[in-house]
């Protein structure tokens, strides 16, 4: 292990570190824990007072429900393909301009760059329906691409490109491709490429978690439940008046899960290239 | 930098060479996609909501030209400041928080000789992969107004009456604040992390020889180095604390648009386009509210551009 | 090495981008029936626990050539979605339900919506009740919004073991002859506060919509005159008895649909509930403890309002407008209300369905086998004409906050002042 010098093996601070760390993840875990414990649980322990803290044994029950009601594994599939899609595609389009941005130089590119700011200005609730218009129009109702194409625009995906080429990517190396004759596409592909996958590794993680979890424009825009992603699936189960909560949650749970695995398979590739990454 | 001297040094003639014409276009190539995505989808609503600022319309009728007539009803309504006081302190208590204790829990993640690092890193994010319906649910009962709700108890222990969670002035904005740290601490650590690989091992390897402690490396390495993501964090933060929206409507559920303890300002306009039909004072809300993102951000990027500095200095 | 996993991810790209483009483009008129005729979809839009799922699947095998797609969302969702596929001009379905309180944000939008008068409708008004018909026509009668589906008539839902305690009576008959008018109400509730401490009534809310819901012109009047500054306005009547009664300790603090009511209502926290027909889904959801512990009493006049209740209607971007009225004419018969009621406890807005032998013979296990229908179609009878306005809902949200905000300790006309500069700056929009 790299030099502990100047830190007590298991001093006050080690001690602290790692009791702050594990009050973190118990305040972060909580919620999803209930979650389960309601998953399993009859509708009425919602109400409970206090909140229902053990499992209960309706775990098949309440996810069968979940499976009678809605489209679950259909509208799973269908929220894989347009979390993939528009992650691949952000990364392609981040690490493309995140690129040009910090390395090439042209005239505007400042501007540009700036302007790049005022595309996450007006809110989603306000853009809703010309954006819905544009697809009605376009004849896109009910298709997957209508959901995805608005996350297909991702100013953080440039910004943290741009940031972790501008850091990581060498402009020596630049230049003596440059001198060698590469084209620019080459020196993207081979060199810059490689060096910032850890980078694809967070924002990969990033733009999947945060379109999976998306709700109002795929609601707005996928009203065939065959076309339905997994959030707007589970919303069909809410009712203001009458809502089976053991059901719904089994259902959000379940949901999650598969979320849970792309997370730690996305995390597995993080703490591999954080070994190649910080080494250098 | 090194390579303009080297091909000024070279002699090229001025003007463009082949060369820079090449990496120009390169350069447009290659951020186009973004600005050409952008303006199929993203520039038709901003340029309809500029308009629409101007107009009245309840959606489904004709619009009528009202002047600047829009920004003056907004201007004037009390609840409009109200929702921007709200919004900006829910930024303050909210979002605030996960910047700090997010760079400081990324940098002990970083630690070589943390264990249980995998563990910790997945419990963090998992808020962030929670379902909102989930998360909605959770945090509703547990702020519940009523004495026997679970964080109502909890403070009993301490002697503490119960708190309206949902309908007094600081208790909606405590509930909420932490229900915004709760989801997104684990997705700004996550970008620190990132930001913080880029950084040598041999620099803390260094200043341990040298006696530096955890807090020192914090200080003087990561801290400074790391700035270009913290200016990032601050940024995306600050716009997203300003558009705060989803995490006090499904907290508040029914009441969400009818009390103004928590109503932020694009709760706000929600509300005029959703709820009263006016789509003209809700595009003018928008506008408004573009321009206190900008300057809350400029002067939330100004701050920690000094914050660097004077920490490098001492 | 790279290149190649950059020139897969592009290539998967496309075919994924390929696969979503040409999946799901048949949305509609798809197939044909056995006989050869064109099959036509209609898309559904609804929202709550209607039942509607089984009604559709036997309409749909009555009518080989129609195919019905249902969309259940939420209440606020449904309308929301509605409103903006309305707003765009593009995507709305063939037919979509419509809630009571929101029906007003749809007048303005009249000309996307087909006018049933035009389809025949005149034809079936005298099946339906004469109050909730009206309400879905224009001020001039001539344009009708949609078909009545249920209705929410009010009645009184009191606590057994808590009206005993206090010393009154306990059998619906009796009940209903000794709460017979506001004053027999009030008087009740002192009682029972005096002998059981409890309060009688759970929030403002249910309080306040006792009178306010049995009001014909509450905040607006058919011209869409705000009505709260007039000075013998029913409302200022319905809030002042919410506040009085508050005052007296008569009313509980449980939030609306919150589990602490749902909670109270196990326990038995408060004395009655002034509900819908409908309200009783909720109870049985939310507290299966209460079961046996309530029964049900009929309202005095002044508080035998209605309750939400919905209709149904169809957009006219619809390229069926027959079929889909067909449709939805089949679905709000008498006959069909019938099993829509025994299904799901949608209380039947056609009369006819009041005298029908299984609707009379049903009872309740819940309220101890009580026939609870007979009462509140006794209600439902009584109700009159209601005239809501178009922006009812965003008054009424000021009012109730008024109200908890004066529960929770605010001077109660210093609310109400405010509330109404609140709702007029709203209004001006």
């Amino acid at each position: 292990m790299k030099g502990d010098v100047g830190t007590k093996k298991w001093g006050i601070g080690r001690i602290g570190m790692y009791l702050f760390l594990t009050v973190i993840s118990l305040f972060s875990l909580f919620p999803f824990y209930w979650m389960f414990v309601m998953s399993t649980s009859h509708s009425s322990a919602y109400n409970s007072i206090p909140p229902a803290m053990v499992p209960g044994d309706q775990l098949k029950e309440n996810f069968q429900k979940v499976l009678d009601m809605i489209p679950f594994f259909q509208s799973m599939f269908n929220t894989l393909i347009v979390c993939l899609t528009v992650t691949i595609v952000v990364l392609f389009i981040s690490s493309l301009a995140g690129f040009a941005f910090s390395k090439l130089k042209f005239p505007g590119k400042n501007i540009l760059f700036f302007a790049i700011l005022f595309t996450i200005i007006i809110p989603p609730q306000l853009g809703l329906i010309p954006q819905y218009l544009l697809v009605a129009k376009a004849g896109l109702l009910d298709n997957l691409f209508a959901a995805m194409v608005l996350f297909f625009l991702n100013p953080l995906g440039i910004f943290l490109m741009r940031q972790y080429v501008t850091e990581s990517v060498p402009e020596e190396l630049i230049e003596a491709a440059r001198l060698d004759g590469c084209s620019i596409f080459r020196i993207y592909r081979s060199i810059v490429l490689p060096i910032i996958l850890p980078a694809f590794a967070t924002l990969g993680i990033i733009v999947f978690t945060s379109v999976w979890g998306e709700f109002l424009w795929q609601f707005t825009v996928l009203r065939d439940p065959e076309s339905y992603t997994i959030q707007v699936a589970l919303a069909s189960l809410n009712n203001t008046f009458k809502v089976d909560f053991g059901m719904l949650l089994s259902g959000v749970f379940w949901a999650t899960i598969p979320l849970l695995i792309v997370f730690l398979l996305f995390n597995k590739l993080f703490i591999s290239s954080i070994a190649e990454g910080s080494v250098k | 930098m090194v390579s303009l001297d080297e091909k000024q040094q070279k002699g090229r003639r001025k003007g463009f060479s082949s060369q820079d014409m090449k990496e120009m276009l390169s350069g447009y190539l290659y951020i186009s996609p973004f600005f050409i995505i952008f303006a199929i989808i993203g520039l038709y609503p901003a340029i309809f909501s500029l308009i629409l600022a101007f107009q009245k319309w309840n959606g489904m009728g004709e619009m009528e030209f009202v002047g600047l007539s829009n920004f003056q009803v907004i201007l004037s309504d009390p609840l409009f400041w109200k929702s921007v006081y709200n919004t900006v302190i829910l930024g303050l208590m909210g979002t605030a928080p996960q910047l700090v204790i997010g760079l400081i829990i990324a940098f002990l993640l970083n630690l070589s000789y943390l264990r249980f690092k995998a563990f910790f890193r997945v419990t963090i994010f998992m808020p962030y992969i929670t379902s909102m319906v989930a998360v909605a649910l959770v945090f509703s009962v547990f702020f519940s107004n009523n004495e026997t709700a679970l964080v109502n108890y909890i403070i009993g222990l301490f002697g503490f009456d119960p708190v309206s969670w949902k309908t007094s002035e600081w208790g909606a904005k405590i509930a909420i604040s932490t229900m915004v740290f709760w989801r997104w601490l684990g997705y700004n650590t996550i970008i620190y992390l990132a930001g913080m690989q880029s950084i040598p091992n041999e620099l803390y390897e260094a200043s341990r020889i040298d006696g530096a402690s955890i807090f020192q490396q914090l200080r003087y390495i990561t801290i400074p180095l790391l700035k270009p993501f913290i200016l990032l964090t601050v940024f995306f933060s600050t716009v997203g604390a300003m558009q705060l929206f989803t995490e006090p409507t499904v907290f508040l559920g029914n009441t969400a648009f009818a009390r103004d303890e928590a109503m932020t300002v694009v709760m706000y306009l929600y509300r005029d386009a959703f709820k009263l039909s006016s789509f003209g004072t809700a595009s003018a809300a928008a506008i408004v509210l573009l321009f206190f993102i900008v300057v809350a951000s400029a002067v939330n990027m100004l701050l920690t551009k000094r914050l660097g500095r004077d920490r490098r200095e001492a | 090495m790279k290149f190649k996993k950059l020139l897969i991810a592009s290539l998967s790209i496309l075919v994924l981008l390929f696969v979503a483009a040409c999946s799901d483009s048949s949305s509609d008129d798809s197939g044909k029936t056995a006989d050869g005729e064109e099959k036509i979809t209609l898309n559904f839009w609804m929202f709550g626990a209607t039942g509607y799922e089984e009604l559709v699947k036997e309409y749909e095998k009555q009518n080989e050539n129609i195919k019905i797609k249902i969309k259940t969302s939420e209440t606020a969702d449904h309308h929301n979605n509605l409103f903006t596929a309305l707003s765009a001009g593009s995507g709305a379905p063939d037919i979509a339900a419509l809630e009571l309180d929101q029906l007003d944000r749809f007048r303005d939008a009249q000309d996307r919506f087909v006018n049933l008068y035009d389809m025949g409708a005149n034809d079936i008004k005298g099946e339906y009740l004469d109050w909730k018909w009206e309400i879905a026509e224009n001020d001039n009668g001539e344009f009708l919004m949609g078909l009545p589906t249920d209705i929410g008539p009010k009645g009184l839902y009191y606590r057994l073991d808590v009206f005993e305690e206090a010393g009154l009576p306990t059998s619906p008959e009796e009940v209903s002859e000794l709460i017979a008018t506001p004053e027999d109400f009030k008087k009740a509730a002192i009682q029972i506060k005096e002998k059981t401490g409890k309060p009688m009534v759970a929030s403002m809310e249910m309080m306040y919509r006792a009178q306010l819901d049995a009001l014909e012109e509450s905040y607006f009047d058919k011209d869409g005159n705000l009505l709260l500054e007039e000075s013998d306005n029913g409302v200022k009547e319905a809030y002042d008895l919410a506040i009085d009664m508050n005052e007296l300790g008569l009313v509980g603090n449980y939030a609306m649909w919150s589990a602490e009511w749902a909670n109270g209502v196990d326990d038995g926290d408060f004395a009655v509930e002034l509900g819908a027909a409908w309200f009783k889904g909720w109870m049985e959801s939310n507290a299966p403890e209460a079961t046996g512990e309530f029964s049900i009493a009929t309202l005095p006049t002044e508080y035998s309002g209605n309750w939400g209740g919905s209709y149904i209607s169809i957009p006219k971007e619809t390229k069926h407008a027959e079929e889909a009225y067909e449709f939805v004419k089949w679905l709000v018969s008498p006959e069909n209300q019938l099993n829509s009621f025994k299904s799901n406890g949608l209380f039947p807005s056609a009369p006819a369905v009041y005298d029908m032998p299984e609707f009379t013979e049903a009872s309740d296990e819940y309220f101890g086998g009580q026939s609870t229908q007979t009462v509140f179609a006794q209600s439902a009878q009584k109700i009159g004409k209601v005239y809501k306005g178009k922006d009812y809902t965003s008054v009424h949200d000021e009012i109730l906050a008024a109200l908890v905000n004066s529960q929770a300790g605010a001077d109660p006309e210093k609310e109400w002042t405010e509330a109404i500069e609140r709702i007029k700056t709203k209004l001006d929009r």
